[in-house]
C-alpha cells in the first residue's frame, strides 16, 4: 500500500441517504449497471459513478464475488473457542488470522479469549488443522469446538477489510 | 452436494472477489477467454448460487460496532431447526448454524453495545418459541472475516 491509499483508508466519511440507497441496491445486484442505478434513484448517472468511486476509495464500501464454501470444496464448519495463557488474545489472534482456513477471527470477553470460525475440506484435513496448526501457536492453551451440521445462513453484510 | 468451480470459473472468482465492477471484457482479456464465455461463467455461477456479487460495507467505518456471538440451547432437541429456520429470518443475524457441541444454535450479529445486545437477544431471540436459554458474547476486536466465505442461500 502506497502512502497516499494508505491515508485514504484512515479517513472516515459519512454516508447519507443517497449512499445507502446505493449500497442497498449494489447488495441485491452487485453488478448493476450505474446508469440502471441513476434511473431507480433518479439522479445522474456521474453522480452515481462518483458516490460508488468516493466509498471505495475510502475503503468503506467494495462490490466482490462471494463464494459459496461448499462450491470452494470445504465440506466443513465449525466454531473454535480459544482460550489463551501465557501471551496476549491479540497477538495469537494476529497469528491465527494468517491462516486461509480460519476465516472469521474475533477476540471477545467471556469464558473464551478468541472465537474463530474455520473451515476444511474433510475430517482428515480438520484433524491436520485443529492437532498441528492451531495448537502448534504459542499461547493456545485449550480449543473448545463445535461442528455445523447446517448453515443455514452465512452472509454477513459488514466485515473488516484487511489492509490488502 | 453443490458442484465444485473448475479453474476457469475460479479464475473469474479471483478476479471479481477482489473488485466485482471490473467488465467482463477486461476479466476476458487477462484470461485469454472471450467476452462470451466470462459473461456465461458468471450467469451460471451465480443461478447455480455458488456465487453472489454483493456489496459488503467495512465494519471499521461504523462507530460503535462490535460483533456478538449468541449460542442458544431449544427446549427440545427436534425442535433445533425449526427455530433455526426462523432466526435465518432475522436480518440482523449475519450467521445461522446448527451446532454439534457448546450449544444447539449459533447465531452471529452486529450490535452497538452490551445494552444493545442484550435488547435484540431478549425481544427478538428468547421470543421465539422452543428457546429454552442463550448465552451471548461481546467482541472486543473483531480481526479478520473473509467475506468469499459464504453460504449461499434462496
Amino acid at each position: 500500500m502506497n502512502d497516499l491509499s494508505a491515508r485514504a483508508s484512515m479517513r472516515h466519511i459519512d454516508l447519507d441517504a443517497i449512499d445507502q440507497s446505493i449500497i442497498d441496491l449494489l447488495r441485491t445486484d452487485g453488478r448493476m449497471a450505474y446508469r440502471a442505478i441513476a434511473r431507480e434513484l433518479d439522479i445522474a448517472e456521474n453522480t452515481v459513478r462518483a458516490r460508488v468511486r468516493r466509498m471505495e476509495d475510502s475503503n468503506t464500501m467494495r462490490v466482490v464475488a462471494v463464494t459459496d464454501i461448499e462450491a470452494a470444496g470445504y465440506g466443513m464448519l465449525l466454531a473454535i473457542g480459544v482460550q489463551v495463557e501465557g501471551r496476549s488474545p491479540e497477538e495469537v489472534a494476529r497469528e491465527l488470522a494468517d491462516i486461509p482456513e480460519v476465516f472469521s477471527v474475533n477476540v471477545v470477553v467471556g469464558s473464551q479469549d478468541i472465537e474463530i470460525l474455520v473451515v476444511a475440506r474433510d475430517q482428515h484435513d480438520l484433524s491436520q488443522l485443529i492437532g498441528e496448526q492451531l495448537c502448534a501457536i504459542t499461547g493456545v492453551r485449550r480449543l473448545t469446538p463445535a461442528l455445523a451440521v447446517d448453515v443455514l445462513k452465512n452472509q454477513p453484510d459488514w466485515v473488516p477489510f484487511d489492509a490488502s | 452436494m453443490r458442484r465444485e468451480l473448475d479453474s476457469t470459473d475460479i479464475a473469474i472468482v479471483e478476479r471479481l472477489s477482489h473488485d466485482a465492477r471490473v467488465s467482463n471484457r477486461e476479466i476476458a482479456e487477462a484470461l485469454g477467454v472471450t467476452e462470451g464465455t466470462v459473461r456465461a461463467r458468471v450467469k451460471r455461477m451465480e443461478e447455480e448460487k455458488l456465487i453472489r456479487i454483493t456489496a459488503v460495507t467495512n465494519i471499521d467505518r461504523f462507530r460503535d460496532a462490535a460483533l456478538a456471538y449468541i449460542w442458544v440451547e431449544v427446549e427440545r432437541s427436534g425442535q433445533t431447526r425449526e427455530v433455526a429456520r426462523t432466526m435465518a429470518t432475522i436480518p440482523e443475524l449475519g450467521f445461522v448454524g446448527v451446532m454439534l457441541g457448546r450449544s444447539d444454535i449459533l447465531a452471529i450479529t452486529m450490535v452497538r453495545n452490551a445494552e444493545h445486545l442484550a435488547e435484540f437477544v431478549h425481544q427478538r431471540i428468547s421470543a421465539i418459541a422452543g428457546v429454552r436459554g442463550t448465552q451471548s458474547t461481546l467482541g472486543a476486536n473483531f480481526l479478520k472475516h473473509d467475506y468469499r466465505m459464504a453460504r449461499i442461500v434462496n
